[in-house]
């Protein structure tokens, strides 16, 4: 069952003559975990703000096609109804925590939604701890580390129980340790509670093995679409610069030189099995 | 930066912090208007002791003493402003025949003009107690329970909020502008206030650019889904809020009943000179 469907969407920013994204057509399943990738400035941000209708209340500007979220046409519903289904993220933790204890800034949705007191403690406690964050509860937001803000600011989004996770290259201000922690606590979201994930994404190194879907961007337009495995093997795929795992450029490489693996390695340690294997028919 | 440590405001648990900021604010409006009702030293000095003790039971001594000692320069130039302008007008002092030439007479002018500065002092010491104690989360959450809209609380924390990431970003672009060149402390005044655009023109840019991110956050979390916002914290008043509303008005009581039936005496007449 789709939960997003897009239809030939084109939308251009106001003041600007060419369009950010173009005829984009994609449809996403429910409880899929979507990496969406592509070169900087392919489209990825833009096509994430429709999802949850910024694009194009807020930002105004000229959107053609056809997108419906959650079963709702975005066009013809506010920001603070489709709110209640898609959940986005943003890259800067530090720009989307305003209040000044974390246990505040994760209530914040829901005081929006003016949900009774007791039931929004019961949330906001939960969503800290599906975070892994519930010691922080009190401490304010700018003590933080650059991962525990952003832990917060999932914990703020996943607070309201939102359908769908839209992150926008949540980890591109964090180190490689924060990165994974963040990456572990977005797949225990898709896995436990079957939130459907769409994660903007550089580094695929460490996100791959998380994701069934791969979505590349490339100048606006879909590129390609399909499972991580056949994208990340494709001559096209590289020929853009996606960030293939290191893994799967071993196996290739290990692929020209006669070396066959029996299935197409994401991570380091499916990659190791692999080689054992063979090294021990050898 | 230590102009903004102020504005770290740490979570600190302690009686007169846990008041509710409404009464504590009604505390020191209270104390506010009892400085404005006396003139004599003598009243003004009883006052000054009377939010020692919430100094004492907040631990905020030290902050406490630094604010006296920022007002410092103001209780000078108000002390020396008083006492000048007693000088060249003493007709209004009960006790002064013009012009002023005997010891009691400027004994009297002194003791006036240190009461106005007492005054201003009083002020400062009770109204510095209430910020020191109150955290800018507290004092939102009054002004929201006060029925002031919720955008105006909203700003006001936010402001508080961005103050120290705002400072921070201001000394990474001093950094910045300084390892390309730019000499900050260098040049007449002038010159010195010009070297800072380099400085102004990104940290403002920055700030456009942080607020609309920051907007376009808060429409994702549903700003505005409903009419009436609940909150996850509420104010309730406890035993210590009502005692000291209690202790409050007893205390503007008192003050009205003296100020219309009590006549205090000056140190002059006191000393009998």
């Amino acid at each position: 069952m789709s939960v997003i469907e897009t239809r030939d969407l084109t939308y251009t920013y106001p003041g600007v003559t060419k369009p950010s994204i173009e005829e984009v057509s994609v449809t996403i399943n429910k409880g899929d975990f979507v990496i969406l990738t592509g070169p900087s400035g392919c489209g990825k941000t833009t096509l994430c703000r429709c999802f949850n209708g910024l694009i194009p209340h807020f930002y105004n500007g000229d959107l053609e096609g056809k997108i419906e979220v959650a079963g709702l046409n975005v066009v013809d519903h506010q920001i603070h109804q489709i709110a209640r289904h898609v959940g986005l993220v943003f890259q800067n933790p530090e720009n989307q925590l305003f209040a000044l204890s974390v246990e505040k800034d994760v209530a914040f949705g829901l005081e929006n939604f003016a949900m009774p007191r007791d039931e929004m403690r019961k949330r906001v406690d939960w969503a800290l701890q599906m975070a892994g964050i519930s010691e922080l509860s009190e401490r304010p937001p700018h003590e933080l580390s650059g991962g525990q803000q952003q832990r917060v600011a999932i914990a703020s989004v996943l607070a309201m129980q939102p359908d769908i996770m839209v992150l926008d290259e949540p980890t591109s201000f964090l180190d490689p340790v924060g990165a994974e922690k963040i990456f572990e606590v977005i797949n225990e979201l898709n896995k436990k509670l079957g939130i459907t994930i769409i994660l903007v994404e550089h580094r695929l190194d460490l996100a791959a093995k998380y994701a069934n879907h791969v979505i590349v961007m490339n100048k606006g337009k879909i590129a390609l679409t399909g499972s991580p495995r056949e994208i990340f093997t494709s001559e096209e795929a590289r020929l853009i610069g996606v960030g293939i795992p290191k893994a799967t450029k071993l196996y290739q490489h290990l692929k020209k030189h006669g070396i066959r693996l029996k299935a197409v390695p994401v991570t380091t340690e499916e990659t190791a099995d692999l080689l054992r294997e063979i090294l021990k028919n050898d | 930066m230590s102009v903004f440590e102020g504005f770290k405001f740490r979570k600190v648990s302690s009686v007169v912090h846990d008041l509710d900021p409404r009464i504590k604010f009604f505390f020191v409006s209270v104390l506010f208007v009892m400085a404005i009702l006396f003139t004599k030293l003598l009243a003004l000095t009883v006052l000054f002791f009377i939010p020692l003790p919430f100094v004492f039971m907040a631990k905020v001594n030290r902050q406490w003493l630094r604010s006296l000692r920022g007002a410092a320069f103001l209780a000078i130039f108000i002390f020396a402003t008083n006492f000048i302008f007693g000088y060249f007008s003493p007709a209004s002092f009960q006790g002064i025949t013009p012009p002023v030439d005997t010891l009691v007479e400027y004994l009297v002018l002194l003791e006036r003009a240190a009461a106005m500065t007492l005054r201003f002092v009083v002020l400062i010491a009770s109204f510095s107690v209430f910020f020191l104690t109150t955290s800018p989360d507290h004092l939102g959450l009054a002004l929201q329970q006060s029925r002031i809209p919720y955008e105006f609380c909203f700003a006001f924390t936010t402001a508080v909020r961005f103050v120290p990431v705002l400072a921070d970003e201001a000394q990474t672009i001093m950094d910045a502008q300084k390892a390309r060149g730019l000499e900050l402390e260098r040049g007449n005044l002038l010159k010195r206030v010009k070297n800072y655009i380099p400085i102004l023109i990104p940290l403002i840019v920055n700030a456009i650019r942080r607020s609309l991110e920051l907007a376009e956050s808060m429409e994702s979390r549903a700003w505005g889904a409903s009419e009436k916002r609940t909150n996850l914290y509420e104010l309730k008043l406890k035993r210590a809020d009502y005692i000291l509303v209690l202790i409050s008005v007893l205390m503007l009581l008192l003050a009205v009943y003296v100020w219309l039936y009590v006549s205090i005496p000056s140190l002059t007449t006191l000393l009998s000179l």
